[in-house]
């Protein structure tokens, strides 16, 4: 059926920040959805608040909002745009949310806007508890026991009837948050009052656990006729009882035989039937019994998900693309197959290969918090891996994450060494069969140590359910390392004896030159030149949706170790784009988003372009991105058996965050050119001895500071400059390992910590400028000349991570010859690196002077979001001028000014991570970021702060509680909040600052004071703000507890004095203009044209 | 044991011997689903083929009695990539390897087999000689060539009418029951299948639909067949190139338009031949669960599993009103099911299986509602 021409106008709802079960996934799925969507000729308007999307590149829809994703703006939009539809099924558990609200509140009714993709019925039926265990039943789909509560005394009641354990989940939640297993009643009771209060619809599913049972998926596909396909199924490797979000999953199934593969797709077919999706695709998860087979449904995500980017980057069949022809009324036999070219998108993708999906866990960030995995997901990031058997995919796996590891062990980093497992000591079997038995991020590593000291597969798969048919490919591995250790020399400069046949069985087990060099005791490189000298390359082969039966159009590759070369290199000039790997804390999106601006500015040039990455949520690996892809592990061996084949004229590293960057020297040393600046220049601004150097001779000022390598040396520089000083590893991002510490004991503790983040390099030590102003610069420049993109000032002061920091975008409070020297200071710098390429510099003001804290001669984190404030594509320029055009030839030779204001605000994952302090530090703990942009500092901090989830009250109860340090300056913002009319609570000691200053205060106890004190109010949702500052170096029980309690509760908190006086600023704007301005960035961007025509 | 196969064009694949050891022959098939060995190396339908799972795993979840499609595997020979050393499967009875050893298949893993479909979609279907017993390639390919002459007919006139090219094939006479077998069910229809090679799944869904059925051996001739009186009769799937396939399609001849008739796959082709019609084969067959089909006057259709190398050459029939094309391949268009209300028949291309275990599939439930109206 052709497509829908009653319809011409469509709105699309993005996912907004990165948060912990809401990754770019949505950026990939939205980024194609426009450009489906176009490509039918519709007009597109788009909303999303995360400006470090590709998705929200003007060139992308027709308008684009980046706008709170809130139901008052985006009726505001729906009013200006007139849509004739809505299609929420892209933008995540967020955008499909916000559609559902729009429709219960019967605003899209009102304006006559439809909902594509799926509507009001599919989404109650597949998210609402109730309809959906009635839909299941009506088909004779096997549910676990399970009941709804919609208070505590019924959730009780149903779990007793039930019996433990159970498994609760608060409906309506996103990437299984609330959720929790309950062994007893006392935990049934908590865990129901938590999750009652988090689900947004207050009910709670109390659900048999069917812990153990394998957990199997189906991504599936449906049209308006009806046509069904399973684009493929999925294991997780980790059984029932871990969210699939945090499971090492593999695709496709491996241990189900064909009648129990049909047995699922033949359920799948009756449950996207029963659901009542007619234009898109849905997720579904089942458990099985491992005994007897039995079946039952988990859930269904009548939506695009993580599991469907994994799906379509594991088949090469683009889900997003399709479900958003199907959303518009064409069927599947009419969507053309771009891998093919020739066959149709009505098929079922079969693969010749095994994919495997990892998790990345940023544990390390959250000291205080178990490393221990469950139903409510953790992982920030995933890298996926493809090889031709298991064993091969799950070392690329592990190599993909860039956790340091190279494989699965015997790559020098193992905890526990083959020494210490050969005793076998009680205690050490312990440690190692709960770490087999209790999911956690380590556990495949534990499992090695498990079959090293002889555990049986048997045994091991008591421990911990996982499938024995898994277990023992990982024995494999296991088994062979011990043949290739044989072959071990005695001496490191000893040539390498491994034979020929031996080396290409382990290079097929998936084992890397890295473990080769640990196993042999020689050094990667030459294992590398051994290994090519017996003629042993890897080969690259096709991911083309159909296991070679038809011929595919796009070059999507992954290497193995076979016979033959599938990857045929053009004649072409052609570039290697390293992109950033996984997502973590401190490396996300925005630099993915840099990488595909690389590939679009190569395209322009007529350079061909290949990205090398491997998180398969990312825009950058979707096959046309790129004119070639590898999807491979950035480690240095396999990015050179890349440019072995391809032999590209450079390579790009300033994109893709650390990643690329830790691996630039040793590519460089091995012959590959680095595009841009230079890695000596690299060097140049992150080596503190050179950096100090270049400082002087340019005269510009730096915080007092020195380095060293032990503690000793370490405190002879603190006592020269003075505590507190602010202590740091080089060549690590988002402040990894990152402290200010105010004493010599202080001093001592974080050394240790941030040595092991670090051990090759020195620690860095810098005298803190308390209370000073921090300010972020991105610029471009092409040798000669540098024009700088955006100067942003924070709004956090000195000492919170600037990943952490909101920031405003012209500077507000900055005086005109700060700005001027900061120019000053920028250009300098720029020239002496020689930067080519982006720039990005951390500068701190503190009485009238400035300081410089960083220089980092790449992409910076801030470059999307200063992108789109200024309407200037930096990174698009950026890979122009690596490619030898001056700034003068690309037309950007002036800073842009601009008429409006925009401000960066940042997301936090506290709530993923109970008894974790949620107080900002010199560590990122941020996961993404929102943009807010209007006319005024105020209503475009608002913006951020209602983007970002921060729900600002305009009238209510406020509680202040602050260090003394913070007493003076609370109180003008106490005064403004009293004038605006909040009641004002405080602790004794906050109290009185206050009441000294006229201020009308009602006084609460202390915690341990006497009742009802904060935490009283916060249960009952008598307080609406707090204000809590942290009390310094130590911090109080009591003050943990409050915050705590403020992020469960969902009560705003602030933590920092000039976030509250921004916040004030915020409140007050709101209360004044209560209704929003709403602007397209479009509008935003011709405005700025027109003051530069000017 | 270092083993190889060599195809006609001369291109050569090693990888080592985990079956029984041997030399075979034969046409060279791809199979592209990721489940299903046990089932498609018993498809009788399979019969003498070197069989390549392009799915690289193989024998993870182990093989059971229930899983057998006929009474054995009939391949000649199979081809992997890597040999899972243990199974884990609640219903799993046995490995892969013993599978191989008791159905005495000779059989090669650690191939590329991702280069060797390359070759055969680049190149077309075509023979291989595969041996586990250290031969040297001039010898094996000379063997090959000697083989090909020997299965080609020398009687043009019968390859141009089937497009035949191997039709000293003797396969089907193998795969077949040997006498009449009974097989009662409750008080449905009976249903006579000629047996060239059928399916236990198909058995299963006529005897869910309550059908009795007469199992009968491929060369029981059309006066037999009416003798026995049956309600409909089944032509299944089975061996396509084969020496038995003339007599077949004149008994076939015989019957249409007497006896409802539903045809599977090369009980389809074998119909279209018996209507007039020839067929054509493709350069590279439909073998694998993931084809789609849909009706010619919409856009519904479903996903099938296939298992041919031969397809109806529609220019060889042209202006038959009489028969009604119900589906065609999304792909390249061929006829996937066509029906008949005066010829009282309905064959499909592709292979009804039951969308779940319990179920019947349309095509079965639309050739008993021809019995139900005649």
């Amino acid at each position: 059926m052709p497509k829908r021409n009653d319809i011409h106008r469509i709105l699309m709802i993005g996912s907004g920040p990165i948060v912990i079960g809401q990754a770019c996934e949505f950026d990939y799925s939205g980024s194609q959805a426009c450009k489906a969507l176009r490509e039918e000729g519709y007009y597109t308007i788009l909303v999303n608040s995360n400006p470090a999307t590709i998705m929200t590149d003007p060139g992308l829809a027709d308008a684009t909002y980046i706008e709170p994703l809130t139901v008052e703006t985006v009726t505001e939009i729906i009013k200006k745009e007139k849509p004739d539809a809505i299609l929420a099924t892209l933008g995540g558990q967020t955008g499909l949310n916000l559609a559902f609200f729009l429709m219960k509140e019967g605003i899209l009714e009102k304006y006559g806007v439809e909902s594509i993709g799926a509507n009001v019925e599919a989404i109650s039926r597949a998210e609402d508890r109730e309809l959906f265990k009635k839909a299941m039943q009506e088909i004779g789909v096997g549910m676990p026991k399970s009941g709804i509560a919609t208070n505590v005394e019924e959730g009780i009641k149903i779990g007793l009837d039930i019996g433990f354990p159970l498994i609760l989940r608060p409906a309506y939640c996103l990437g299984g948050f609330g959720g929790s297993t309950v062994y007893n009643k006392e935990e049934l009771e908590q865990s129901l009052i938590k999750g009652l209060e988090i689900s947004p619809v207050s009910q709670v599913l109390v659900e048999q656990s069917v812990m153990g049972w394998k957990e199997i998926e189906y991504e599936v596909m449906r049209d308006r006729v009806d046509n069904v396909i399973m684009i493929t199924s999925m294991e997780n490797i980790d059984p029932m009882g871990v969210h699939t979000g945090d499971s090492i999953v593999v695709a496709p199934s491996q241990t189900l035989t064909s009648e129990e593969y049909s047995r699922f797709v033949n359920l799948c077919k009756r449950i996207i039937r029963k659901i009542g999706i007619t234009g898109g695709g849905a997720n579904i998860q089942f458990g099985q019994n491992p005994e007897n087979g039995d079946i039952v449904i988990i859930e269904v995500n009548p939506r695009l998900s993580r599991s469907s980017a994994l799906a379509s980057k594991a088949t090469g069949f683009p889900i997003a693309r399709v479900a958003t022809k199907l959303a518009v009324g064409l069927t599947l036999p009419e969507v053309l197959n771009q891998i093919t070219g020739k066959t149709t998108s009505f098929f079922e993708p079969t693969v010749d290969y095994c994919v495997f999906k990892i998790c990345r866990f940023t544990f390390e960030k959250f000291p205080q918090s178990d490393r221990v995995i469950n139903t409510s997901m953790k992982a920030v990031g995933e890298a996926m891996s493809i090889g031709r058997n298991f064993k091969e995919a799950l070392q690329k796996g592990i190599r993909s994450t860039e956790t340091g590891r190279f494989g699965l062990g015997s790559d020098g980093k193992d905890k526990i060494t083959d020494e210490i497992l050969r005793h076998k000591s009680k205690d050490l079997t312990k440690e190692v069969q709960d770490k087999i038995r209790i999911p956690n991020d380590e556990r495949f590593f534990y499992i090695r140590y498990g079959l090293k000291m002889g555990l049986s597969i048997d045994e091991i798969y008591e421990l911990s359910k996982i499938d024995r048919w898994f277990l023992d490919n990982i024995k494999q591995i296991v088994e062979l390392e011990e043949k290739i250790k044989k072959y071990r020399n005695k001496n490191v400069k000893s040539k390498i004896k491994i034979p020929q046949e031996f080396l290409m069985k382990a290079k097929k087990y998936g084992f890397s030159d890295r473990q080769l060099a640990c196993l042999l005791n020689s050094t990667e490189k030459a294992v590398r030149s051994y290994r090519k000298k017996q003629n042993i390359k890897p080969v690259y082969k096709l991911v083309d949706t159909c296991s070679g039966e038809f011929e595919a159009k796009q070059p999507y590759y992954y290497s193995t170790y076979e016979t033959e070369n599938e990857s045929k290199p053009s004649a072409n000039k052609k570039v290697l784009i390293l992109g950033g790997g996984p997502n973590r804390i401190g490396q996300g999106i925005e630099f993915d988003y840099c990488c595909c601006h690389a590939s679009y500015a190569l395209k322009e040039e007529g350079i061909e372009s290949i990205m090398v990455n491997c998180n398969p949520e990312t825009v950058s690996t979707d096959y046309d991105t790129s004119d070639k892809l590898y999807f491979e592990p950035l480690t240095i061996e396999d990015v050179l058996n890349i440019v072995d084949v391809e032999k590209p004229i450079g390579a790009i590293v300033q994109f893709g965050g650390q990643t690329p960057l830790n691996i630039a020297v040793p590519l460089a040393k091995a012959g590959l050119n680095i595009l841009g600046t230079s890695p000596d220049s690299i060097d140049k601004a992150e080596n503190r001895k050179r950096f100090q150097q270049m400082l002087k001779k340019l005269k510009i000022i730096q915080p007092e500071n020195g380095t060293a390598t032990s503690f000793k040396e370490a405190r002879k520089v603190a006592n020269r400059i003075g505590y507190p000083v602010v202590v740091r590893p080089s060549y690590v991002l988002g402040g990894r390992a990152m402290e200010i510490v105010y004493d010599d004991e202080g001093l001592s503790g974080f050394m240790e910590k941030a040595v092991e983040a670090s051990p090759e390099r020195p620690i860095l030590i810098d005298k803190f400028l308390e209370d000073a102003i921090e300010v972020d610069v991105d610029a471009i420049a092409d040798g000669e000349r540098c024009v700088i993109g955006g100067i942003m000032e924070h709004i956090e002061q000195a000492g919170i991570h600037s990943g952490d920091s909101a920031m405003v975008l012209p500077p507000h409070s900055l005086g005109k010859d700060i700005i001027e020297t900061i120019k000053k200071n920028t250009y300098a710098m720029a020239k002496e690196l020689n930067v080519i390429g982006l720039m990005n510099i951390q500068y701190a003001v503190k009485n009238n002077v400035v300081y410089v804290l960083e220089v980092n001669p790449r992409a910076s984190r801030t470059v999307p979001f200063v992108s789109k404030a200024i309407g200037v594509p930096l990174a698009k320029l950026a890979t122009k001028t690596m490619l030898g055009k001056t700034l003068q030839d690309l037309g950007f030779t002036k800073e842009k000014e601009i008429n409006h204001v925009a401000v960066k605000e940042s997301v936090f994952p506290f709530i993923r991570f109970p008894g974790v302090d949620a107080i900002l530090g010199p560590e990122m703990k941020s996961t993404g970021e929102v943009m807010g942009i209007d006319s005024t500092f105020g209503a475009a901090y608002i913006k951020s702060q209602i983007a970002a989830g921060q729900n600002l009250p305009t009238s209510g109860t406020v509680f202040i509680s602050v260090n003394n340090q913070d007493k003076r300056n609370v109180v003008f913002i106490a005064k403004k909040l009293a004038d605006l009319g909040f009641k004002i609570t405080a602790t004794s000691g906050t109290a009185d600052a206050l009441m000294k200053n006229d201020i009308e205060v009602q006084v609460l106890p202390k915690l341990h004071e006497g009742r009802p004190n904060i935490i009283d109010f916060i249960k009952d949702s008598k307080v609406d703000l707090i204000i809590n500052t942290p009390s310094g170096k130590i911090t109080k029980a009591d003050e943990v507890k409050i915050r705590s309690h403020a992020i469960l509760y969902s009560v705003p908190l602030i933590t920092t004095i000039s976030g509250a006086q921004a916040s004030v600023n915020g409140i007050e704007n709101l209360i004044k203009k209560p209704k929003m301005n709403i602007k397209s960035l479009q509008e935003y961007h011709k405005d700025i044209k027109n003051i530069y025509d000017k | 044991m270092k083993s190889m196969l060599i195809l006609e064009d001369g291109s050569l694949f090693e990888g080592n011997s985990i079956g029984v050891a041997g030399e075979k022959m034969g046409e060279v098939v791809l199979n592209t689903s990721v489940v299903g060995y046990q089932e498609s190396m018993t498809d009788p339908a399979n019969a003498g083929k070197i069989l390549i799972f392009t799915y690289p795993l193989i024998g993870n979840y182990g093989v059971a009695k229930k899983f057998f499609e006929s009474r054995r595997s009939f391949v000649n020979a199979v081809i992997i990539k890597e040999e899972s050393r243990m199974f884990s499967n609640w219903q799993a009875e046995d490995s892969f390897n013993n599978f191989l050893k008791k159905e005495k298949v000779v059989a090669i893993s650690e191939v590329d087999t991702r280069t060797l479909a390359v070759r055969i979609r680049n190149g077309g279907q075509m023979l291989g000689i595969l041996s586990t017993k250290g031969a040297k390639k001039d010898v094996l390919l000379k063997k090959l060539n000697e083989y090909k002459q020997s299965l080609i007919n020398e009687a043009t006139t019968e390859k141009q009418f089937y497009n035949f090219l191997y039709l000293k094939n003797d396969f089907i006479k193998l795969v077949s029951t040997k006498k009449i077998k009974e097989i009662n069910g409750k008080s449905g229809p009976k249903i006579a299948i000629l047996d060239i090679g059928i399916l236990n799944s198909f058995i299963k869904q006529l005897r869910n639909s309550g059908c009795n059925i007469l199992l009968l051996p491929y060369n029981t001739n059309a006066d037999k067949i009416l003798e026995l009186k049956p309600d409909g009769l089944v032509i299944p799937n089975g061996p396509e190139e084969d020496k038995a396939i003339p007599g077949i399609v004149t008994t076939v001849q015989k019957l249409l338009g007497k006896i409802p008739m539903m045809g599977i796959s090369t009980g389809h082709e074998l119909i279209w031949l018996a209507l007039g019609g020839k067929l054509q084969k493709l350069k590279v067959g439909h073998h694998g669960s993931n084809y789609p089909v849909k009706s010619p006057s919409s856009y519904k259709g479903h996903i099938t599993v296939q298992n041919h190398s031969f397809i109806a050459d529609e220019d060889s029939l042209k202006g038959r009103d009489d028969i009604k094309i119900t589906l065609r391949h999304v792909n390249d268009n061929s006829i996937e099911e066509m029906e008949s209300k005066k010829l009282k028949f309905i064959s499909t291309q592709y292979y009804p299986v039951s969308p779940g275990s319990d179920e019947v599939n349309t095509a079965f439930k639309k050739f008993l509602n021809i019995i139900k109206g005649s």
